[in-house]
Order: structure tokens, then C-alpha cells, then sequence
């Protein structure tokens, strides 16, 4: 039983992971950001890259991520988001194609295979991060042996989960952004610049999901199309934990972790994921503003 | 107004000679096709139709398309040759030959668990009349339970979207059944009155065009009507709808159920041209492209979504196709979903909403009732 | 990446001459790994440019949706990819080994060289790990071992931290992995993340090759075995020289060759045979022009069944090492018959599927 909830908190923290940017940015400036996973993505590939040309580690590659798709981020806020600001449906297709675009320019090596150059570390073919050997095999706790690369997640989710919580409610950007959330016009009228907060904000998230990227790298496949099946989970925690709340994207990754967990446990993993949709579409039902909102709006 | 709902009828007219007469100029192999995307095209319709015009966007239009598919499969699957020669007085699908535990009875009511569900299909209309049946029953209760709960915006589309996926994995995993990820196929020809819709034959091309342009036309009436009036009314705001004494639940979920009628339409007529049924129609991807192309037609008028989804799809084809841009031809596309989305909100119909409006400059503040909004 | 295999064999035989004095010409469409797309592309390949030969399809799936397409309308499928088998089509071509070719051989020496007699049968959710699954269970019954678990997981998922705690708690001395593509490298890793071994519970694989070593890390599978015909690390000139000339062809000297990969290179001249014995490319001339054709394939003598037109292979088993290649640990002498219907019964003196077709009451 404790091998099963501490499966079950590992997952939740990989769904919290790539939530906490969507959170950041799906929950303060109403993006429905598609191309997130792509993020995650392009996350994965830095760390790919970094091993391959400059020699770096899993671990010295996450600030490098964390750079890397920020500043992408930042480019397709500037070059697309910015000009869809209060379109919903709109971002989420227009998102949807940057997807497309990105996914496809990493298989195609940014255009370079046209020409015959090859890159290593990109291409359509599965790329390998090597991980360190502290983080292989097991850890013994109190007669228990963990997973040490889990515990790692579980302990980095915590820490971006803590460092965002900061970063909204402890700094002077995290004021703005909560001030957007509740009124962007009359944050705007009190001297905000909005526009800069919310090129801010998106990159802050995409930067979140890179370093998930990487995060993954470890122990998942990197591939092009690796991010496509994660935005979708990701949506559904921010979605079940209530739009614009941090405490609810966490409390609904760990709910939706766990339950994961128990159900393929006691059954099979394919009706454990089905069981996810179906809390997901419950917790609408019940609660069609997600398990914590605020008040007001 | 009136000068305008003129020319918008001689759209719908122009649409309706073009398909007809489109057999006239091309090949069989290029009829098949142009056959397949006029199913697309009435996807995009159906998706116009909630999203357009009662402002829901259904992110799992691909489960009533799946369910329409699959209906029709299962009846033409029966009907296949190696259905009927597996030895038994019943036809047997082959793949359930190889999913039966041994020693099972090979028998379609008891061959695997559950497989008596494939013994109403052996008659054909089965098919034909689940697959638009059930979509819009299904959609009648999800919609009573969604809508009355006044639940909108994202969350509808978000409970879709866990649907879709929820019953992808169902069907994937109930392989016995369903025959899993690969699907229906090897299927049997359609057959009415002695007459077989090969899929290859003009006959089939102009069963699927007739089908389009009078489910465009049904749904151009239908959105014209008192009920489309008050749809739209509550698209614009729900609360003043309902102030004004509508029962707003009510007609959202009618809307909602005819458009997944013509889903599930669409799913059945694909199944008859392309010969397949697959799980990778209940794929996030689809249902988000087919949201596409209704965006790039427009999402506010039905003719336009549906040659939107037409469109792309030739142009699909075409770029895929081009030596050049085999490798690239991706790329392309969501570089032109990209710069459809941000330069042309309305889409290609809108462009011509506004064309027709230039012309008429001395009314230069013409505004479409249809376009306001999202 | 197979594309790459038919492109190279097309130009090497257009280089030496071409198939009875004319170059071949090389369409290539992608399909997307979408059955819709594959669908199209197969349309437009037979029926509007009438080509009358197609390599290719990757899985099943796509396979399945094309093939009525080329029954109805008479042309070729060369299909390169191991698969569950059950099929009989005249219009097709299969290279790629059947199960009687990777687990006929394999079974046996699990329960008798290594000794295992609790089975962990674990794959992906469709047809071929599920018949991988169903042949296993009469080998491993008729060694006189057990099975204790039959799982599967979603295609292309990568979550595996519940099914290999299944797998620790079975009790299970070996696992026999029928799991494909992505999923593979997040199932290794969880494997060895979780404390087990390959020493102790191996992974004995069906599908996993060299490509995916290399993405997961070698280190990860060190000591595990797959069964194939074909591994990169067959020690013969033949091999070498066809790594050598596809690594220029690629221009990435690093790059992997793989069992699908070899398969799809060397059916390409076996057509090539079947047009110039038959002396035209009608579909009728292929088919019954490839009957019984051999070839010199880089993994040794390969054969075209004249029966059911699938592919005589040398089953191997390899066991992997810290480099990423394998070790061969078992090799048949010289290549076997394939039997599509394996599973229900199928054997040499007992065809069911022949030149007139499928015997459907044998089934």
C-alpha cells in the first residue's frame, strides 16, 4: 500500500509539473496555451542537446531550460498570444498550429535536413538523456525502497510548486498578475502595464514547463510528440482544481494522481486512465467552477 | 437585408451545382476523395452549428463522427465476405475469430463476452439508422445534464474532450468487441434496392453530395427559424435569454443533439467511401482539426465551415503531395492555422461577408447579425 | 527512417542497371501514422498514379485499413514490419517475421537455457502483442511452465510505475515483453528504477530493437534479450557492408540498422527478382513470379514462401550489452517456414493458408 500511494504522489507530481505553467498561464491571462506540451517538449530536447554539445547534466540543464523555452515563450507571446488577448477559443487554435509548427521543425531539424544537415540531439528518431547515477535504482526509507528518480520529481514538483507560489503571492509581479486576474481593466487603469505582465507571465509558465521537460527526459521518451498527450492532462487538473487557483491545481493533480494510482492498481492501467476522465467530468458536473475558486469576478 | 440573404442563398445554390456537377470534369479516384472531405464538410457544419451559433464548443465532436462510423461498420462489416464465409449460419467478423477464448462457440451471439450487441447489425438499416440516432440521443442527455446545470464556455468543451478520450480507451481496450486499434475494416458495400454503393462509382459520390447540401440547407433553415433566433440570443447572453423567459437548456441541447445527428451522419457516409472505421477518429487531433477548419471557413456561417473543412483538406492533399513538401507539408498547415486565426477571425466566409459588403459601399455599416461574438 | 531502407535498395538496383534494363522510380507519401492518411495515400498511389507495387505501412492498424484497397484493386503490398500474423492476402507480401519465427524458438529456450518457469506476459493494447500473448501461453504451457500475469497498456503510453510493481509482486522469474514503440524506453527505465534486474527477472522482448536501446540507454537493458532475425551486431560481411553503405546513404555515421529496416531494404530486391523472372510488373507477374525467391539479405538467405508469400527467416536471439548491440545467444542454422496461422494450429504438413487462399475450416 505505501509503494501504491507513493506511485500515486509520483504521478500527481508529473501531472502538477506540467499543470503549474497552464495554472500560471491558462488561470492569469486566460490562454488556453495548445502548444504547452510543446514546451515541455522543447524542454526535453535542451536537455538533450546540452548533453550532447556542451557535456552538461540532467540537472545543470534545467536552468538552461528553463531559459531556453521562457525566451520561446516570450517569442510567441509577442508574435501571436499577445494579439488574440480575450479570445479564448481563439488562442487554444492558434496555439493548436504553433504546436504543429514546433513539433515539425524539431523532426525536421529547423529545415536544416533539406539541405542534408543532420543535428544530433534532433530529427524525427527518439533522442536519450543520460541520467545521473545517483538517481537510478532505489532509495531505502524506513524499510521501504522508493523509486530515487520519483523521489527527485516529487521533491523538484514541490520546490516549482513553492517557487511559484512566491513568485504570485510574494513579489511585485505576482501582485500585478493577481490583479489582472481579478480585473485586468481596472488594473490597467491603476497603471499596471498589462501588456508586459502578460508577456511576463507567459514566459514564466512556458520556463515552468521546460523545466518539466527536462524533468521528464529522465525517465520518459523524448520525442516530438511527446508533449501532445501531456496538455491534455494538464488542462483537466487546472480545469478540476478551479480556474485561477494554485491551491486547486495542486489539490486536483494530487486527487487525480492517486486515483490513478489505486484504480490501474486494482484493475488495469487503461480503466485507471479512464477513471481520470471520468472524475474530471464528474468534478465539472458537480462543481462546474472546479473543486476552489474564488469569489468574485 | 434583403439584398443579402439573396446573395447568401446564391451561395448555397452555387455550392449545391458545383458538387453535382463535379462528376462531369474528374476521375473515380478523385470523387472518392473529393467524397471524403464533403464528410469532413458536414463535420465542419455541425461544429459551426453549436460553436457558431449556441456558442458551444464541443471539443469531442469526434465521438459522435466515431459512433456514426462505427455503426455503419458494424453493419457492413457483417456483410463482407469473410464475415460470411467463417463457417457458421451467422456471419462472423474474422477478427473475432481470433479474440474468441477457445473453444468458444463460433457464433455471433456468443463467440466473445458481449458479441450478441453486434446481432441487430446484420440487417443494414441498423447501421444506417444507429449512427444517426444514437449520436443525437446521447447528445440529448449529455446536453440536458451540461446545459442544466448551466454549465458554458471551456467547461462544456473540456467535459467533451474527457468523453472523447474516455470512450477512445474503451474502445481500444474492448478488442473482443470492437476490434481494438485496428479498427473495423475489410468491410462489405452498402446495398439499397439491389444497388451496391461502390465506393468508387459515382452513384456513392452523389449519395454523400446530396446528403451535404441538404443537411447545409436543413441547418440554414433551421438556424433561421424562431428557435436559431433565440439560440443565437442566448450565444450573445444566456442570462438576458432567460430573463426574457426562454427555457435557454432547451434549446441549447436541441442544437446540440441535431449537430451530432450530422456527426454521426458524417461518420456513416465516411465509412461507406473509405471502407474503415478506426479508433484514431475518437483522437483529441481530429476532434481539435475538425474545430479548424470550421474556424478557418467560419465559424459563424454554416456554408462556410463546411467549404472551410472542404478546402483545407484539397489543399492538404495537394501540399502533401508535392515532392518538395512531403517532409514540410505540416509545418505549412499550422503556419496557415496560425495566420488564419490572428489575421481572419471570421474566416474565409467572413472575408466574402465583408467582400459583398464593400460592394455595397453605400451601405458601408452593414453588420452581420451572425458574426458578432464567438 | 524505413523509407530510407527501399530508397537505397531502389537506387543501388538502378546503379547496377535497373530491374530488367529501366531505373525504378520512387514515390514516397507519408502516412502520418494516421490510418486516414494511409487510407489516402494508398488511394492515390494505386488508383490515380497506378503504381502497382507499394512498400511499406508501419503497424497493423494501417495495414489493415489499406489492404482492402489493394485486393479491390489489384496491386502489391510489401509490408516489412513483424506481425501477429492471421492473414493470408494474396495482394500482399509479407518480409517481416510471423510469431512461429520469433517465439517458436524462443519460448523453449527461456524455460530450458534459462531455466524460468513463471512467466510475466506483458504488452501493448492490440492485435500483435495479444496474439504474441495467446502463441507464448501454448509454448509456455507446453514447456511445463506457468503464466502468471497477461497485462497491457495503452499504445504509446509512458506511465509504467504501476505495472512494473505488479510485475515485483507477481512473483514472477522472467517477463516477456510484447510492448511496442515509445512505450519501450519508459518501460525499461521504471524497470531497472524500480530495483529489479535483469540477472534475476529478465526482460525477454519481442519488439524492443536497436533504436530503442540507443534512446532508453544501453545501460538500461544490459542483459536482457529480444528475439529477431535480424540484429545490427551479425557478424558477417554481408552486415557490415550493409551497415557501411547505409550509414553513407543516410550520411549519419552513427546511425542504427534494425530488424524492419533490413526487411524493408531487402524485399525491395526480392521484387526486383519476381519482375524479372515473371518478365513483366503486372500484379499476377509479381505474385506469382516471387514464389519461392531467395536473396542474399544482410542477415543471411532469406525466401519468399510459395504457399502464403511470407518471408522463410533464421529466428535469433540476442542479449543486450552495455554498448547497445547484441550478443547472438541462440541461432538457427538456416532459415524456417513461416506459418501465418501458428496459433490455431498451423503447421509445415498442415497449411492453412495456401495458394488457393485460406482454408477457413481449418480455423
Amino acid at each position: 500500500m505505501v509503494d501504491i500511494l507513493f506511485i500515486g504522489l509520483s504521478l500527481s507530481s508529473i501531472l502538477l509539473l506540467v499543470a503549474l505553467g497552464l495554472a500560471v498561464t491558462y488561470g492569469a491571462m486566460g490562454i488556453i496555451n495548445m502548444a504547452h506540451g510543446e514546451m515541455v517538449m522543447i524542454g526535453a530536447y535542451t536537455a538533450v542537446m546540452a548533453n550532447i554539445w556542451l557535456g552538461l547534466g540532467l540537472i545543470a540543464a534545467i536552468p538552461l531550460a528553463f531559459a531556453v523555452t521562457a525566451l520561446a515563450g516570450l517569442a510567441i507571446e509577442r508574435l501571436v498570444v499577445r494579439r488574440l488577448y480575450g479570445r479564448l477559443l481563439d488562442t487554444l487554435l492558434a496555439t493548436w498550429g504553433i504546436a504543429i509548427l514546433l513539433q515539425q521543425a524539431i523532426r525536421l531539424e529547423f529545415g536544416l535536413s533539406f539541405f542534408g544537415i543532420h543535428i544530433a540531439g534532433l530529427g524525427s528518431g527518439l533522442q536519450n538523456v543520460p541520467v545521473p547515477g545517483a538517481l537510478q535504482g532505489t532509495v531505502q526509507i524506513l524499510g521501504h525502497d522508493f523509486n530515487a528518480y520519483r523521489i527527485f520529481i516529487v521533491a523538484m514538483t514541490l520546490i516549482l510548486a513553492a517557487a511559484t507560489w512566491a513568485v504570485m503571492y510574494r513579489t511585485a509581479l505576482g501582485m500585478k498578475v493577481r490583479a489582472i486576474i481579478r480585473n485586468p481593466q481596472m488594473a490597467a487603469a491603476c497603471g499596471i502595464d498589462v501588456q508586459r505582465t502578460n508577456a511576463l507571465t507567459f514566459a514564466l509558465g512556458s520556463g515552468l514547463a521546460g523545466v518539466a521537460g527536462v524533468l521528464m527526459a529522465g525517465f520518459k521518451t523524448v520525442a516530438p510528440d511527446m508533449g501532445a498527450t501531456l496538455v491534455v492532462d494538464g488542462f483537466m487538473v487546472v480545469v478540476t482544481g478551479g480556474v485561477g487557483s494554485l491551491l486547486g491545481t495542486v489539490a486536483a493533480s494530487g486527487l487525480l494522481g492517486e486515483f490513478n494510482a489505486l484504480v490501474a492498481m486494482a484493475t488495469n492501467d487503461i480503466l485507471g486512465r479512464a477513471a481520470v476522465f471520468a472524475v474530471v467530468i464528474g468534478v465539472i458536473l458537480l462543481k462546474p467552477a472546479g473543486l476552489f475558486t474564488f469569489k468574485g469576478r | 437585408m434583403a439584398g443579402l440573404s439573396n446573395y447568401r442563398f446564391w451561395a448555397y445554390a452555387g455550392l449545391a451545382v458545383l458538387l453535382l456537377a463535379l462528376p462531369l470534369v474528374g476521375d473515380e479516384f478523385w470523387l472518392n476523395r473529393v467524397a471524403k472531405y464533403l464528410c469532413y464538410g458536414m463535420l465542419g457544419a455541425a461544429v459551426a452549428l453549436t460553436w457558431g451559433y449556441a456558442g458551444v464548443l464541443n471539443l469531442g465532436q469526434g465521438l459522435f463522427f466515431g459512433i456514426g462510423a462505427y455503426a455503419m461498420a458494424m453493419s457492413l462489416k457483417l456483410q463482407s465476405y469473410t464475415s460470411l464465409q467463417q463457417g457458421s449460419d451467422t456471419p462472423v467478423p474474422d477478427f473475432m475469430l481470433w479474440n474468441a477464448q477457445p473453444g468458444a462457440p463460433t457464433d455471433l451471439c456468443c463467440i466473445t463476452p458481449g458479441s450478441w450487441i453486434w446481432l441487430p447489425f446484420q440487417w443494414q438499416w441498423t447501421g444506417v439508422i444507429v449512427a444517426v440516432i444514437l449520436p443525437a440521443v446521447l447528445a440529448g442527455i449529455m446536453g440536458r445534464i451540461i446545459f442544466g446545470q448551466r454549465i458554458s464556455g471551456v467547461f462544456v468543451s473540456i467535459i467533451t474532450l474527457a468523453l472523447v478520450l474516455l470512450v477512445r480507451l474503451v474502445v481500444t481496450d474492448a478488442q473482443p468487441l470492437t476490434n481494438g486499434f485496428n479498427g473495423l475494416t475489410d468491410l462489405g458495400w452498402l446495398t439499397v434496392f439491389s444497388h451496391e454503393f461502390d465506393p468508387y462509382a459515382k452513384g456513392t459520390y452523389y449519395l454523400v453530395a446530396v446528403a451535404l447540401i441538404a443537411v447545409l440547407a436543413a441547418a440554414r433553415i433551421l438556424v433561421a427559424t424562431r428557435a436559431g433566433t433565440i439560440l443565437q440570443a442566448t450565444r450573445d447572453s444566456d442570462t438576458r435569454a432567460l430573463y426574457l423567459g426562454y427555457d435557454v437548456p432547451a434549446y441549447q441541447t436541441f442544437f446540440f443533439a441535431v449537430s451530432a445527428a450530422i456527426a454521426g451522419l458524417a461518420g456513416m457516409l465516411y465509412v461507406i467511401v473509405s471502407e474503415f472505421a478506426s479508433p484514431s477518429f475518437l483522437e483529441l487531433s481530429f476532434s481539435i482539426t475538425m474545430v479548424v477548419w470550421a474556424a478557418v471557413g467560419g465559424r459563424g456561417s454554416i456554408l462556410g465551415a463546411a467549404v472551410g473543412a472542404i478546402l483545407i483538406n484539397m489543399i492538404e492533399a495537394r501540399v502533401s503531395e508535392t515532392e518538395a513538401l512531403v517532409e514540410a507539408w505540416k509545418a505549412i498547415i499550422g503556419i496557415l492555422f496560425v495566420v488564419t486565426v490572428i489575421y481572419l477571425p471570421k474566416g474565409l466566409s467572413g472575408l466574402a461577408h465583408d467582400g459583398m459588403a464593400r460592394l455595397r459601399a453605400r451601405r458601408p455599416s452593414f453588420q452581420l447579425k451572425e458574426e458578432a461574438g464567438q | 527512417m524505413l523509407a530510407a531502407g527501399v530508397r537505397m535498395a531502389a537506387e543501388e538496383i538502378n546503379a547496377a542497371g535497373g530491374v530488367a534494363g529501366r531505373p525504378i522510380e520512387v514515390i514516397v507519401e507519408d502516412g502520418a501514422s494516421d490510418p486516414k492518411t494511409y487510407a489516402e495515400k494508398a488511394q492515390k498511389l494505386v488508383i490515380r498514379d497506378r503504381v502497382s507495387t507499394v512498400f511499406g505501412c508501419h503497424t497493423s492498424a494501417s495495414r489493415k485499413a489499406v489492404l482492402p484497397i489493394f485486393e479491390r484493386r489489384g496491386a502489391m503490398l510489401f509490408y516489412q514490419t513483424h506481425y501477429e500474423g492471421f492473414e493470408c492476402s494474396p495482394n500482399v507480401v509479407y518480409s517481416g517475421a510471423v510469431p512461429n519465427q520469433q517465439l517458436g524458438n524462443y519460448i523453449p529456450w527461456i524455460l530450458e537455457t534459462l531455466g524460468k518457469k513463471k512467466v510475466f506476459i506483458v504488452g501493448s493494447n492490440y492485435v500483435y502483442p495479444r496474439e504474441m500473448a495467446k502463441v507464448s501461453k501454448g509454448l509456455i504451457e507446453a514447456g511445463g511452465a506457468e503464466w502468471v500475469a497477461d497485462e497491457y497498456l495503452e499504445l504509446g503510453h509512458s506511465e509504467w510505475a504501476v505495472m512494473v510493481n505488479k510485475i515485483k509482486d507477481s512473483g514472477a522469474d522472467v517477463v516477456l515483453s510484447n510492448v511496442v514503440g515509445d512505450s519501450i524506453i519508459s518501460f525499461y527505465r521504471e524497470f531497472i528504477n524500480q530495483g529489479l534486474s535483469h540477472e534475476e527477472i529478465p526482460i525477454c522482448a519481442t519488439v524492443t530493437s536497436e533504436i530503442e536501446i540507443a534512446a532508453m540507454g544501453p545501460e538500461y537493458a544490459a542483459g536482457s534479450y529480444t528475439s529477431f532475425p535480424y540484429f545490427q551486431s551479425l557478424d558477417t560481411p554481408a552486415n557490415k557492408s550493409f551497415i557501411e553503405r547505409y550509414r553513407a546513404f543516410v550520411g549519419d555515421p552513427a546511425a542504427t540498422t534494425y530488424h524492419s529496416l533490413e526487411a524493408a531494404y531487402f524485399q525491395v530486391f526480392l521484387w526486383k527478382q519476381a519482375i524479372e523472372k515473371a518478365g513483366d510488373t503486372s500484379v499476377e507477374a509479381i505474385r506469382e513470379g516471387i514464389r519461392g525467391q531467395e536473396y542474399a539479405a544482410p542477415g543471411g538467405t532469406v525466401k519468399i514462401d510459395g504457399d502464403n508469400l511470407h518471408c522463410w527467416l533464421t529466428p535469433r536471439i540476442g542479449q543486450w550489452q552495455a554498448d547497445g548491440q547484441t550478443k547472438i545467444v541462440d541461432e538457427y542454422d538456416a532459415p524456417i517456414k513461416p506459418l501465418p496461422y501458428a496459433a490455431y494450429g498451423e503447421t509445415a504438413e498442415n497449411l492453412f493458408c495456401t495458394r488457393e487462399g485460406l482454408d477457413s475450416s481449418k480455423l
